[in-house]
């Protein structure tokens, strides 16, 4: 069986059908027993106006990041498509309508762009999907029917997916989108029989272990669900939205209920106020939202209340960059807000960490009685990938609130001062307890006091707190041979990928690289850490950001300054940057 | 001229020459080149011994794309033009795209010319001009002894030598136009079959071809006016034709080829014509002849690239020049060298 890891994108106009087109293909290749990471870019409006891309990896080996060349390109608008052609590969394959509605001049044609080298595969789209099902508007799965025939991907993958998709649109729908399918496979046979890959897109893993596509944002609306979560207050806003779209499908009928507040600021006191009732309550935002939640936020760690937050960053400051990514937040989820208030930072590197990240952000809460911000990213939210569906024991998933003893009724002391920092946390309704919720500072009974002391000693309390949740919180995992590195790259969220990818073929080049993935951002596992960087040479932080936020936090670890890689693209980071800076360490240290 | 937009259809020997030759002269002139195969520029009369398994792919390559983009010219490959209006000075291609020119040089080549009492059998004959042609060769010829060849031009000759080195059985029904332009006589005609049937070519006289039959994957049965043979390939090779359909409605002044006089200049201004869809003008004998093989292709692609950018260069038209064909002078010497 060769291997195959090859990237296909759909690139065309809002409205083209460019995400359903990408979408369909993740799935069949999916059910086709390859691994796919997919991940689609898409105009801040609805439609008309911008160029929407989707890009799908696919192979028969584990897939850790998108690649940076693209293989197969599927145009379904040539002037949105030329913006692709600088990542194309060597002989990439390009399936384009040779038949457009109007004639196109030379400096808005997709072809004249080309190099020599493309393999152009031209067909009317809009002329087989008419002929086959009346309308053009299956135009896009008569491009995908072109795909699969030269890549010789069996038919019926995709016919499934079709039927699973479109099914419920009513058989009018279903078979204009069957019909154009098969249109464009028929075509692909007759007209580039020559040229008709053989057995390019079959996988020897088809019936292995069942594996599901997942989005970020699904496995973080999954994982709550599963965690137990009962109220879900959010506003909308790209990139988080699809969480509080997943939970209002499914959470109501497990008796939980999802509302959209007024604003962010609304949402956060929500689920502070649900919290300090004793019930599970989330809310996702992403940068713009998450700034008008800094204040409540900082009161939760003041109140002690526990709240579960997901930043799902994109490109900033302000509105930003809605749909493009950024990893610029970090400071803001670590230090944002008024005052001393340590509060949980993690940030999951992939989809199955989305989702076990969310369902642990729940018992950090709990136990810490703190806000625990999840850091994801548009790219990690929005990324597909297919892999076993994730479940959490009952363990990860139960309650952790530290109650007080029955003993302490009459002298329960809210804030009372423990070696761990942590207080057992009295619910309403507990009798014979008392119930606190200020913001302002407090004594170990939760009355005002401002003495020099006292905020010396609560503030004390509530940073060992923080610091003690590193107990429970993941370590920092690496990826080396171990031993003296020349190079150590250190990296977070979705990034992390990326710089696996380059640090593996980095290695499999015979360089001494490593691979730090830190996914407790705060409190960070600093022993952990200052050992991996003792044994690199050099360390390296690429981030998608411009100052190096996860640099600032743990650089001084290091005994001379850290390298920073950072870029502001809006798009992932690419592996062959990373291998490129690695090597170029590599070299200037050997001089 | 310099500034404008230079269009060459095609990508073959005259096309990249008058490319090669117009960045050698003007350096700042935009250059693009049209070509309908999805093959770089490659060496046709090598296509045999690529069969033969003596030479790779890579082999018949003139220049690497990289050669290309270093000399700044645009190759724009397995694209076909549809039309050209030399009013608005504007080409289309196949997919619908409009490409303005300031100068243009035709040098789309020829396509394999078939008879036309053969053509009723076209998906039943391999012919020989492209790596693909080649492609199916070698798919076929790993699967049959025998190989019947109509016709009998300079690479039905060339080819037969390949066959020979891989083993195969070789049948020869040698036409006396198959060399098309260039009439063979009869003294020609008989030295060569003598030259094959010394090399173990079964050289046969059977007329015409009747009917042609699929019996096998790996058989057909050819039926000819006095014969019926049994043979796994049916090749036919009967010279080229000037490739220029697509300008039938163009204005063009179209024979076989594209009309050109002595300059390569068609009838349009910065219009000119290059390589075998040429008819150039001689001023001799005043007709038009018809250009074949490589080097000829090269030289008449190094005038209109010359003329293009305001040269007045006429074609070098002596016997002795557009007689040597691929290292042969064809009509004297050139059997003797197979």
């Amino acid at each position: 069986m060769p291997v195959v890891d090859v990237t296909v994108e759909v690139c065309g106009m809002a409205g083209d059908g460019t995400i359903a087109a990408g979408g369909l293909i993740n799935e069949a290749m999916s059910d086709g027993g390859f691994s796919v990471l997919a991940f689609d870019s898409y105009p801040a409006e609805i439609r008309g106006f911008g160029r929407c891309v989707t890009r799908s990896r696919i192979g028969n080996e584990e897939i850790v990041a998108l690649e940076d060349k693209t293989h197969v390109l599927i145009s379904l608008n040539d002037e949105q498509a030329r913006s692709r052609v600088p990542f194309l590969s060597e002989n990439s394959m390009i399936f384009f309508d040779s038949n457009p509605a109007v004639y196109v001049r030379e400096d808005k044609s997709l072809v004249s762009e080309l190099d020599p080298e493309a393999i152009l595969f031209g067909m009317p789209f809009n002329d087989i999907a008419t002929a086959s099902a009346g309308t053009t508007r299956g135009r896009n799965l008569t491009a995908l029917g072109c795909f699969a025939a030269i890549c010789g991907a069996p038919p019926d993958l995709f016919r499934a997916v079709i039927i699973r998709k479109f099914k419920s649109k009513g058989e009018k729908v279903l078979q204009t989108n069957l019909r154009s399918f098969d249109a464009g496979f028929d075509y692909a046979l007759e007209n580039f029989s020559n040229r008709i890959k053989s057995i390019f897109l079959i996988s020897d893993k088809v019936g292995g272990p069942k594996k599901v596509l997942l989005s970020g944002n699904q496995a973080i609306g999954k994982a709550a669900i599963d965690a137990g979560l009962k109220l879900y207050f959010g506003y909308p806003i790209t990139p988080a939205t699809p969480i509080m779209e997943y939970l209002a499908t499914h959470l109501p009928a497990l008796g939980g209920r999802v509302i959209q507040m007024e604003d962010e600021i609304a949402s956060i006191g929500a689920v502070l106020g649900s919290y300090y009732a004793g019930t599970r309550a989330m809310t996702a935002t992403s940068g713009p939202g998450f700034a008008l939640m800094t204040e409540l936020i900082t009161h939760g760690v003041m109140a002690e209340i526990p709240a579960v937050i997901i930043n799902a960053q994109r490109g900033g400051p302000s509105t930003g960059l809605p749909t493009k990514t950024e990893q610029s937040d970090l400071h803001a989820a670590v230090f944002g807000g008024p005052g001393d208030s340590p509060r949980i930072v993690v940030a999951p590197s992939n989809v199955a960490e989305c989702y076990h990240y969310t369902v642990k952000s729940f018992q950090l809460a709990e136990k810490y009685q703190t806000p625990v911000i999840l850091l994801a990213d548009f790219y990690l939210d929005n990324r597909v990938e297919n892999l076993p569906m994730p479940e959490a024991s009952e363990s990860e998933k139960s309650g952790s609130n530290v109650l007080p003893e029955n003993s302490l009724k009459g002298s329960y002391r809210r804030y009372e001062i423990t070696e761990s920092g942590i207080s057992p946390r009295a619910l309403p309704g507990m009798e014979g307890f008392i119930f606190s919720a200020t913001g302002l500072e407090h004594t170990q009974t939760g009355v005002p006091d401002y003495s020099p002391e006292n905020h010396m000693l609560m503030t004390e309390k509530r940073h060992r707190k923080i610091t003690g949740a590193l107990g429970d919180l993941p370590s920092p995992e690496e990826f080396s041979s171990g031993g003296k590195l020349d190079v150590g790259v250190i990296g977070w969220g979705s990034t992390f990928g990326s710089i696996l990818e380059a640090v593996t073929t980095a290695r499999n080049r015979g360089l001494l690289v490593g691979g730090l993935k830190i996914t407790s951002i705060f409190p960070f596992h600093e022993s952990v850490i200052r050992a991996f960087m003792n044994r690199c040479s050099e360390i390296l932080i690429p981030e998608l950001n411009y100052v190096g936020q996860l640099a600032n936090l743990i650089g001084y670890i290091h005994s001379k300054d850290v390298v920073r890689l950072n870029r502001v693209t809006g798009t992932p980071f690419p592996p062959s940057a990373i291998l490129e800076k690695i090597e170029y360490l590599v070299q200037v240290g050997n001089e | 001229m310099a500034q404008e937009h230079c269009v060459i259809i095609g990508n073959g020997p005259a096309a990249n020459q008058a490319a090669l030759t117009l960045r050698e002269n003007s350096s700042d002139t935009r250059i693009t080149i049209v070509g309908q195969e999805p093959f770089p520029h490659y060496r046709p009369h090598l296509l045999p011994e690529y069969i033969a398994g003596r030479l790779s792919q890579d082999d018949l390559c003139v220049n690497p794309p990289a050669f290309y983009k270093e000399c700044g010219i645009k190759v724009r490959l397995g694209q076909r033009v549809v039309h050209v209006d030399f009013n608005k000075r504007e080409l289309v291609l196949d997919h619908k795209e409009v490409i303005s020119f300031g100068g243009l040089i035709i040098a789309c080549g020829g396509k394999q010319r078939i008879p036309e009492h053969l053509q009723v059998f076209d998906d039943l004959m391999l012919t020989l001009k492209t790596p693909a042609d080649a492609a199916q060769w070698i798919e076929q010829l790993s699967q049959v002894d025998s190989v019947l060849i109509v016709g009998g031009d300079l690479t039905s000759l060339s080819l037969t030598k390949a066959l020979l080195s891989l083993e195969k059985r070789v049948i020869f029904m040698l036409n006396e136009d198959s060399f098309w332009p260039v009439p063979l006589c009869n003294e020609l005609s008989e030295k060569i079959k003598h030259m094959l049937t010394e090399r173990g070519v079964e050289v046969i006289k059977a007329g015409r071809i009747k009917r042609v039959t699929r019996v096998s994957d790996r058989s057909l049965e050819v039926e000819t006016d006095n014969k019926t043979l049994r043979v796994g390939i049916l090749g036919a090779f009967f010279g080229m034709t000037p490739n220029v359909k697509f300008l039938a409605r163009s204005g063009l002044d179209i024979e076989r080829g594209v009309l050109v006089d002595e300059y390569l200049q068609t009838r349009f201004d910065l219009v000119y014509a290059a390589g075998d869809c040429a008819q150039v003008y001689h001023p001799t004998i005043k007709d038009y002849w018809v250009s074949i093989g490589y080097q000829n292709a090269i030289n008449l692609g190094k005038v209109a690239g010359l003329n293009l950018l305001g040269g007045m260069l006429s074609v070098d038209a002596s016997p002795e020049s557009i007689f040597f064909i691929d290292g042969i002078i064809v009509n004297t010497s050139w059997w003797t060298e197979f």
